[in-house]
């Protein structure tokens, strides 16, 4: 006897002859949230073979035309539900938002050049760090093409705040442990270069210590150059805060513990918040035998 | 190729012949196959240009007549992305199970699948399929896939999925199973592991279309 769930309904075979079923007929929606819903076992090629009779001996369907038919129905119908359950992932939003704010930084850094270049114009010394600033009160100012070049600027640092306010109120909700340790922005990216939270969860800590890095990490593995020490984790002020030497020392254990981070959000929720100070500890302790190298010799080789 | 004859006129006076695979066609040299345009892409009188630059199988079918492809064929096609080659593929066999998996090329699937009658969209990860209770028996296991087990996921799917003697065309992509090695040496490896469930037919690379790429030709044992 054997028992086989497809996409139609319920079927018991029993010596090659259907002796129950419970089928779905034609309703295209009620199959569609069925496929949702259900675990499927896989059944043997034999009855695989049958769908398109049994589906016709059921009278699900009335021909082979038809079961072509309706099925794509179903799918056409049960691929859209799935699609649309994919972009509604709240690290679906986050990325969009993060890569919308790389995108800003590009569009300000451009349009800034074009500014000062302006401002070079009408101005003999060249422009000073804060140019919207300095643009106010140099001469190019007077021409309104140039005030409203300048007020665009603004506007997109304006909208780059708002959107790193909105990544982090996300990210406080969707990924709390990932944005206590790495920092909101930077978990984001993360999470982004990952493509998604549960990809960055399933991922090795060595692979998320050099995620950004990836020209330099295989050009260590094709032709053998030094293996890169941090991909965008160098953003993290410990890292980037860190003397050079211990560097990779600290890249390796804050990519450690964000692996940990970035699986407890992911599977469990719970909120761990003594991840950042463990990383802080281990931190201090290179910082120590920078320091003192000789009472430290035996523990960095 | 053979069967050469012209067939009707075009607006350019190209000569159509037949591939020798049925529902095949050579405009000039240019690959076709028969139907509306669906992507942009050129038609004349009713002839779909096929560019091998943009489909790994036009590829194939360009440097290598012998496909084993036939009109009455269902397929299960894993790693579909917009449905570029499954629309063509459509023309040329009576059904398309289309795998894709990611969400964003998906939805160009399935407003194609929308327009083609022939087109089943699957959305659905080929490492761990859970079409069992879609899909039926296929003649032929179509794959193009970036991923580093491509050999293993093209054996689970024919073992669930492939009629006995059923064909198989997969696409290995060496880099996307390790770049650091040489794409001869990925192939061998790769058909080593097809061979546990396959007899190999033919191994051919699909320079200079693509690059570290080859195209397996197999047969469920």
């Amino acid at each position: 006897m054997a028992h086989i769930k497809t996409w139609f309904g319920d079927i018991e075979l029993h010596n090659d002859e259907i002796a129950r079923s419970q089928v779905l007929k034609a309703d295209i929606d009620a199959m569609a949230q069925r496929l949702q819903q259900e675990d499927f076992a896989d059944f043997d090629k034999e009855c695989r073979g049958r769908l398109r009779e049994i589906a016709i001996k059921l009278q699900v369907v009335s021909s082979e035309r038809e079961y072509v038919s309706l099925l794509r129905a179903v799918m056409i119908q049960s691929a859209k539900q799935r699609i649309v359950a994919a972009f509604a992932q709240p690290d679906a939003h986050i990325i969009q938002l993060i890569d919308g704010i790389d995108d800003i930084d590009e569009s300000i850094n451009l349009l800034s050049e074009r500014l000062s270049e302006w401002c070079l114009l009408t101005s003999e010394t060249s422009m000073p760090e804060d140019l919207l600033e300095a643009f106010a009160s140099s001469p190019s100012a007077q021409s309104p093409l140039a005030q409203e070049f300048a007020g665009s600027i603004s506007r997109l640092c304006e909208l780059r705040q708002e959107i790193a306010n909105a990544i982090e109120l996300e990210m406080r909700t969707t990924a709390p442990n990932l944005s206590t340790l790495a920092g909101e922005l930077l978990g984001a990216r993360l999470i982004a270069r990952a493509g998604g939270l549960g990809p960055l969860a399933r991922m090795p800590a060595s692979r998320i210590q050099v995620i950004g890095a990836s020209k330099a990490l295989f050009r260590h593995l094709k032709y053998g150059t030094k293996p890169p020490k941090h991909g965008v984790i160098f953003q993290h002020p410990l890292v980037r805060g860190s003397h050079p030497n211990n560097r990779g020392k600290i890249a390796r254990t804050l990519a450690a513990k964000i692996a940990i981070a970035a699986r407890l959000d992911f599977y469990s929720k719970k909120v761990y918040p003594e991840l950042l100070s463990q990383v802080e500890k281990r931190v201090g302790e290179l910082q120590t035998a920078e320091r003192n190298p000789e009472q430290h010799e035996d523990k960095i080789p | 190729m053979a069967n050469c004859r012209p067939q009707s006129a075009t607006p350019n006076n190209m000569k159509i012949r037949y591939h020798k695979v049925p529902g095949v066609f050579l405009l000039d040299k240019q690959l076709a196959t028969k139907g509306e345009a669906l992507y942009g892409e050129r038609t004349f009188d009713g002839y779909r240009l096929w560019n091998p630059r943009r489909s790994k199988l036009a590829a194939l079918l360009t440097k290598q007549a012998q496909v084993p492809l036939a009109p009455e064929q269902i397929v299960l096609y894993l790693g579909a992305a917009s449905g570029t080659t499954v629309s063509h593929l459509a023309n040329i066999v009576s059904l398309v199970y289309a795998v894709e998996f990611a969400p964003r090329v998906a939805r160009d699937l399935v407003r194609l699948s929308e327009r083609v009658t022939n087109i089943v969209p699957l959305i659905s990860d080929a490492a761990h399929p859970d079409y069992g209770p879609v899909v039926e028996l296929v003649d032929l296991l179509y794959q193009d896939i970036a991923q580093p087990r491509q050999a293993e996921i093209a054996v689970k799917n024919a073992e669930l999925f492939l009629k006995p003697r059923g064909y198989a065309c997969i696409i290995i992509k060496a880099r996307s199973i390790d770049v650091t090695e040489k794409p001869r040496t990925v192939y061998k490896r790769e058909v080593k592991k097809l061979e546990e469930l396959f007899d190999i037919e033919y191994v051919h690379e699909l320079e200079p279309f693509y690059k570290a790429h080859a195209a397996v030709i197999a047969r469920l044992a």
